[in-house]
């Protein structure tokens, strides 16, 4: 290192100093590949778990893709079409998943930072914060994206013979296309900070989130075809079908342009492909440069309204008139108190932080967010599932869509219980000082998380389950049945993210994302992902119904006892562990 | 010099600071003293151009804090309570960095951080990653880093949480003799110890209003005490709640406050 205050050696005169954004980019590059050299530090066995799992993805996604696009590709005539809807339909939906990550990480980047508040009052023009913020967001928000699709890009350039230049053209294409949701996330994140506070923000998206889920469940809605159909006008069905996904092919959709950029480059067609790289270079560098020259001064604004805590919205009556009218009711009990101190049974102070916990979720934006958004797709999906009619008369597509149901809903809950119960114990450490030392104690706490996740998740997977089951038509035994496996599943996978979190506990870290990405969390999703995929199986080969839809009954109750044993060694396990450890916990 | 000309902060309904007019001297030491919500660190954020004012200008050095934002900056420093550091780097890379942002020499950098870095006892602490230091090494840093560019102007939020007896004494020091140096000291705390013994005018916030400014001499007078800064400071803040209780609408009238 270099070390100019030792009296032995002069540091070397220069003749300015880098710009601001040059500095803060080769700052945060030192900070990151600092954070990249503690990898040597970090538990190998941590180590060894992520470099599987992202080969184990890259590997089954190429696999999952080729076979795919090879299958789609064998249709006489059909298949070229085929393979291009698909194209342009995942670019499309990567381009809206794209536009909701930048906002969230650029809104969190730029308003929820501390390094933001560090340097506005340094002699930095807003304007170049808001460039370093604006790089940082757009590469925390699409480096995933690229490693998602990078298996199926490499799988679609092996299926269409393309020389090798067009997996280097395919990575300028990303390179310009990743740039025009970063600045559409970033101009709405310093819009949205500016104009809307927390609870407008709140109401606003609860709002996008309901009608975007409507509308997807009203547009992808099935329509019913007959065998016959099938058989004897399959260009008219097949143009039903994809006359649901022309929304992809809107030509002012920069996923047009990728898609179609990428589909030209891999057919030969290099000039009309070069049209759509100068299309999509023309809006990057038009909004790029309108994003890193004049959003300054509103980013600045914006920042100042966030700090001010005020919202815009005060400017208007009845806007005032609404936040009196709450703080009036600061001191009345809420709906939820009231309900809660019906349950007479549960005593005050489990009550209390049965309370507290259920009010912080609602006002965390995101773990509300996330969860209606996962489940509310997967709801979507299941109700759709009655427009099935005609492949659903099959006793296998029955037996396989319900299983596959089940393992869908349990993972959905595996990555909200990995996200947001693994880091409360944690998070509760910086409070010990109130919770820890209350008469509660530690020991009654973690019950009542338990307790808590489990019952509130098991309300969603259980009703999602029981729905999935009456969209397949089930008759009840089969929908106890299933039932009575999400409930086990979702008590494991809660006490296993409850338990974990309490065994490798993290209380020098504040924010959530960061105590799930150390070892523990990691390794929480990791078995959870093994808990599932393994009781699936069980179930699905012990299951009373056999695949031809009687009941079977052959290996029904050695399936039970190793699924009942698996999950009390995930689940009770660890949560018996964590409640002997914090026995011995110092504060 | 620090000037605040009628500013005016409201947060919705709430008025955070109430048309607030100081003049702080070049070369003074200025504190700041309130109750918790008394619209102290809403001022020193609005010095620190970490905020806009609702009306009113804040000028340090003769520049608008917002109008001539980056001819402000450059002559400030801003120590905030909770300062934020690159954990992964090391004391001296930060305050390099730092340096940098002011667009100083390599030379001037090395020069100024040499004392500094020597008064504070930070030099067997250089090389070590941030992230393994203890608070109030870490506040230390913050500090040099702060004054590394002999600002014109520092305003210093509860300076003196974290550290040691003899660091808050080494930063006294230094205050002071920059403060005959030339450099306007605005510092917003409760420990009453501090503006006792350092400040030149004080400052009494109350429920967004300053209330009084003055030497503690003149401070004691106006209360009508003749003890401690405490007692100046609890009847003085007593006297204008009773006030504001009796006459809520005339309670408190904004006054000016220069030298």
């Amino acid at each position: 290192m270099n070390r100019p205050l030792s009296t032995n050696r002069a540091p070397a005169p220069r003749a300015a100093s880098p710009s601001p954004l040059t500095l803060l980019v080769l700052t945060n590059m030192r900070q990151a590949w600092r954070r990249l050299l503690t990898i040597r530090q970090q538990s190998r066995l941590l180590t060894a778990l992520i470099v599987l799992f992202l080969g184990g993805y890259a590997t089954l996604a190429f696999a999952i893709f080729y076979k795919g696009l090879r299958f789609a590709g064998s249709f006489p005539g059909l298949g070229a079409v085929l393979i291009e809807r698909m194209l342009f339909l995942l670019f499309a939906f990567l381009f809206g998943l794209l536009l909701l990550s930048n906002l969230i990480i650029s809104y969190t980047n730029l308003f929820r930072n501390r390094e933001t508040s560090f340097l506005l009052p340094l002699p930095i023009p807003w304007a170049s914060i808001f460039r370093w913020k604006f790089i940082e967001s757009a590469l925390l928000a699409s480096w995933a994206f690229l490693f998602l699709i990078a298996p199926m890009l490499a799988a679609y350039g092996l299926t269409q013979g393309v020389p090798w230049h067009f997996y280097a053209a395919t990575l300028g294409f990303l390179g310009l296309f990743i740039m025009l949701p970063a600045v559409a996330g970033s101009w709405l994140a310093v819009n949205l900070a500016r104009f809307l506070d927390r609870r407008a923000f709140q109401i606003a998206a609860l709002f996008v989130a309901s009608s975007l889920l409507a509308a997807t469940a009203i547009w992808l809605k099935t329509d019913p075809i007959t065998d016959e159909q099938l058989e004897t006008r399959v260009l008219v069905v097949l143009d039903r079908l994809l006359s649901r996904t022309h929304f992809a092919l809107f030509p002012l959709l920069p996923s047009y342009w990728l898609s179609a950029g990428v589909q030209q480059w891999a057919e030969g067609a290099l000039g009309a492909a070069l049209f759509f790289a100068l299309v999509l270079l023309s809006h990057v560098l038009f909004f790029g440069t309108l994003a890193l020259t004049r959003m300054g001064n509103a980013f600045y604004a914006a920042v100042s309204m966030v700090q001010s805590r005020g919202s815009a919205m005060n400017r208007w009556p009845w806007f005032r008139a609404w936040q009196q009218r709450l703080d009036r009711h600061a001191r009345s009990t809420g709906w939820l108190e009231r309900a809660l101190d019906r349950a007479r049974p549960i005593p005050v102070d489990i009550r209390a932080v049965l309370l507290k916990d259920m009010r912080l979720f609602w006002r965390d934006t995101t773990q509300w967010g996330q969860t209606l958004v996962l489940f509310g797709l997967l709801g979507v999906y299941f109700l759709n599932l009655r427009h099935f009619s005609q492949q659903l008369t099959s006793p296998f597509w029955v037996f396989l869509v319900s299983y596959l149901n089940l393992g869908a809903c349990a993972l959905n809950l595996a990555t909200l219980t990995t996200r947001f119960v693994y880091p409360q114990f944690s998070l509760e450490g910086k409070r010990l000082w109130i919770v820890g030392m209350a008469p509660l104690g530690l020991r009654r706490l973690l019950l009542a998380k338990f307790a808590l996740t489990s019952t509130l998740s098991l309300a969603l997977t259980a009703g999602l389950i029981i729905l999935s089951c009456r969209m397949l038509m089930l008759a009840w035994d089969r929908t106890f049945y299933l039932t009575v496996a999400i409930t086990v599943m979702t008590f494991t996978l809660n006490g296993l993210a409850v338990g974990l979190g309490a065994l490798h506990p993290n209380f020098k870290e504040d924010n959530p994302s960061k105590i799930v990405s150390g070892f523990g969390g990691t390794f929480c999703l990791v078995l959870s992902f093994l808990y599932i995929v393994a009781s699936v199986v069980l179930l699905a080969l012990g299951s009373p119904w056999t695949r031809s839809g009687e009941p079977g009954g052959f290996g029904l109750l050695p399936s039970w006892a190793a699924f009942v044993v698996l999950s009390a060694a995930v689940g009770w396990l660890p949560l018996r562990l964590s409640l002997r450890r914090i026995n011995q916990f110092e504060m | 010099m620090i000037e605040l000309i009628h500013l005016v902060k409201r947060f919705g309904d709430l008025v955070a600071v109430n048309a607030v007019d100081l003049v702080v001297p070049r070369g003074q030491f200025f504190a700041l003293l309130g109750p918790n919500a008394a619209g102290k660190t809403t001022t020193v954020k609005i010095l620190a151009g970490l905020m806009k004012p609702t009306s009113g200008a804040a000028r340090i050095a003769g520049y608008d804090v917002q109008e001539q934002s980056l001819e402000a900056r450059r002559r400030i420093a801003y120590v905030p309570d909770f300062p934020f550091l690159y954990d992964k780097l090391t004391p001296w890379e930060f305050i390099r960095f730092t340096g940098q942002l002011f667009q100083m020499p390599e030379e001037r950098i090395a020069a100024g951080a040499r004392e500094l870095v020597a008064r504070f006892n930070l030099e067997p602490y250089l090389a070590k990653p941030i992230e393994a230091l203890s608070h109030g090494t870490r506040q230390r840093i913050v500090i040099v880093s702060a004054l590394l560019h002999a600002p014109e102007v520092v305003v210093l939020d509860e300076p003196m949480v974290g550290l040691d007896p003899h660091h808050a004494r080494v930063l006294k020091d230094i205050l002071k003799e920059r403060a005959l140096a030339g450099m306007t000291v605005f510092v917003s705390t409760h420990q009453l110890s501090v503006a006792e013994e350092m400040a030149d005018r004080i400052g009494i916030m109350h429920e967004g209003q300053l209330i009084a400014v003055g030497t503690r001499d003149e401070l004691r007078r106006q209360s009508g005490t003749s003890g401690a800064l405490e007692q100046t400071f609890l009847t003085l803040t007593r006297q204008e709640a009773n006030l504001r209780e009796e006459h809520p609408d005339s309670a408190g009238a904004p006054a000016s406050h220069s030298q």
